[in-house]
């Protein structure tokens, strides 16, 4: 019996105090996302506060033993995934599940410990001027998100604006360059010609474009705020 | 005869104090730097010595830092607790050799916080002044690159010497609690970082301030440990945009981190941070006001083209100006990687 008290006033003392130096009732989830011509990379980071962590334990070590399992991580890593979306130029795009790395449970109850994902998703052809929107809405009564856009590693890719809701659950992020349309799949003597053919065209649109009154882009969401990031 | 003895001691002592001074100073910092080290070295036994010591390229120990207690984030060396008292002293007068004095202040003044934080604690034996590690890596040398670690809850110092540079990042300050008395004095071991940013943004005008201040919660440190060498799209108030006095101030702002490594170190990196002023961001998210004497309980940013500063109160402990992690960094040359390639 005094054993067992002893015991469970060190675990009330142990929680005490690493709660008094640690992350504590919220699930931290930093994403830091990297732009590429035909590709989109996200490294997600997710870090239980120690108040938190029964509740995200509970929905990753289902088996409740206490360890959490290679399929365990695996199951939880895709449940993440389906709480996050992410569309390019409006269009949803399917992101995919790198690779899942979970500190151990023992780490993560001392505030100590982290998730890290990575993910990534094709960017569909199209234009000069991108538009990237994510949203985070895994466990997001205890959630504390970040979000942040790596400058891009391809000097011919450029951010022009970034938006965030409050809670930077939302993301939207404007860039250019990285749109740029292949070369002909196969390149001969009719490229040159229909080179000046393109040419020819694009100087057509562009009278017709000034002449008349093009239809803007909507340039705002609902609960996002502008930010421009040079 | 006693009194011409002790003269005449006291004579000699003082000719001593001043041929030893002299000395000092007309090494340079770098060489002062090694000389502390390699004394700190003789007062090791063999085991110490392998303890303390890594290869320059060590990748684990480099980024084995963080802002939470050695109990929780194992590091690498030796801990200070376990030194006798000349090596103790000999350890920190290597710390202090390669640090200003308003530098190595700050970073006694973090630690004494921690000893706080386990007097407040009931004596919590996961903080206090014994658990704060040092550890070499290479050989300290006044030409090759070396490098000292120093650090422990909320204090990582990463310093590269690189013959006569000297480089700080990445480096890691914090406080817990940020505000506390010993014998009578208040101190507030990040305090100017707090009280200059705060003034900096009272600076701004209105159309200033709408693109300094961010409308989003920053929770955290974006670029804290174990997110080397990556550079996010920086946002905010563009330093070109601000007025000569207002740079001015973040320049002075800056120097707060860039200032804690010894002077002529930071005199050369304060003259590449301002030759990049100009693409120099400033970014607030948060409260922008204080209680008098109480530090900041906002987020802010400074990034520019070789820095990152973030100043990123905690909520832990309940009291958000009370409790602040702070991170410096220059992701184009963290742990000198830059010189030390040439």
């Amino acid at each position: 019996m005094r054993t067992r008290l002893v015991a469970a006033v060190a675990v009330v003392h142990a929680i005490a105090t690493t709660a008094f130096a640690h992350r504590l009732d919220e699930y931290l989830q930093a994403t830091i996302i990297s732009v590429e011509k035909d590709r989109i990379h996200a490294q997600i980071r997710l870090t239980p506060g120690v108040a938190v962590f029964p509740i995200v334990l509970a929905g990753i070590d289902r088996d409740a033993d206490g360890v959490i399992s290679g399929a365990e991580q695996h199951a939880y890593a895709e449940r993440v995934l389906r709480d996050l979306s992410l569309t390019i130029d409006g269009e949803p795009a399917r992101l995919r599940l790198v690779s899942s790395r979970a500190a151990s449970v023992e780490q993560m109850r001392e505030g100590d410990g982290d998730i890290q994902l990575e993910v990534d998703a094709d960017v569909p052809q199209g234009g000069g001027s991108r538009r990237l929107r994510f949203e985070n809405r895994h466990q997001n009564r205890i959630a504390a998100y970040l979000v942040n856009c790596l400058v891009p590693r391809d000097p011919a890719i450029h951010v022009t604006a970034q938006r965030r809701n409050y809670e930077q659950s939302v993301y939207e992020l404007d860039y250019v360059g990285g749109g740029d349309r292949p070369g002909p799949p196969f390149p001969g003597p009719w490229a040159g010609v229909m080179g000046w053919l393109g040419a020819a065209a694009l100087l057509l649109f562009a009278r017709i474009g000034l002449s008349g009154s093009a239809t803007p882009r909507p340039v705002r969401r609902a609960g996002l705020r502008h930010r421009c990031g040079g | 005869m006693r009194t011409w003895w002790t003269r005449t001691a006291r004579g000699v002592g003082a000719v001593a104090v001043m041929w030893v001074s002299a000395n000092a100073m007309a090494q340079t910092p770098t060489a002062r730097i090694v000389s502390a080290a390699n004394a700190f070295l003789s007062t090791l036994d063999q085991k110490q010595r392998a303890s303390v010591l890594f290869a320059f390229d060590d990748e684990q120990q480099r980024a084995l830092w963080s802002n939470l207690p050695v109990a929780m984030v194992r590091r690498g060396g030796l801990r200070v607790g376990e030194l006798s008292p000349t090596q103790r002293s000999a350890a920190l007068a290597l710390v202090s050799s390669a640090l200003s004095p308003r530098g190595f202040e700050k970073v006694q003044q973090i630690i004494e916080g921690d000893e706080v934080l386990k007097t407040n604690e009931g004596n919590n034996p996961m903080f206090g002044k014994d658990l704060y590690y040092i550890s070499i890596l290479g050989t300290p040398s006044a030409t090759a690159a070396w490098m000292l670690q120093f650090g422990g809850h909320h204090l990582a110092l990463n310093i590269t010497i690189a013959g006569e540079q000297g480089i700080l990042t990445p480096t890691l300050t914090g406080a817990q609690p940020a505000l506390y008395t010993v014998k009578g004095k208040t101190v507030r071991p990040l305090g100017q970082e707090s009280d200059r940013a705060l003034a900096l943004l009272s600076a701004l005008d209105e159309t200033q301030r709408r693109q300094a201040v961010l409308p989003y919660r920053v929770a955290d440190l974006v670029l804290g440990p174990g997110q080397d060498g990556q550079t996010i799209q920086p946002e905010g108030l563009k330093a070109s945009a601000m007025n000569d006095q207002q740079r001015a101030m973040l320049l002075d702002l800056i120097s707060q981190w860039s200032g804690i490594v010894h002077e002529s170190a930071a005199a050369a990196r304060m003259a590449e941070i301002k030759a990049g002023l100009g693409e120099t961001w400033f970014a607030w998210s948060g409260p922008t006001t204080a209680m008098p004497g109480r530090n900041i309980t906002a987020y802010y940013r400074i990034q520019g083209p070789n820095l990152v500063i973030e100043y990123a109160p905690q909520r832990l402990g309940g009291d958000l100006s009370l409790h602040v992690h702070t991170m410096y960094r220059d992701p184009t040359n963290d742990y000198g990687r830059k010189v030390a390639a040439r």
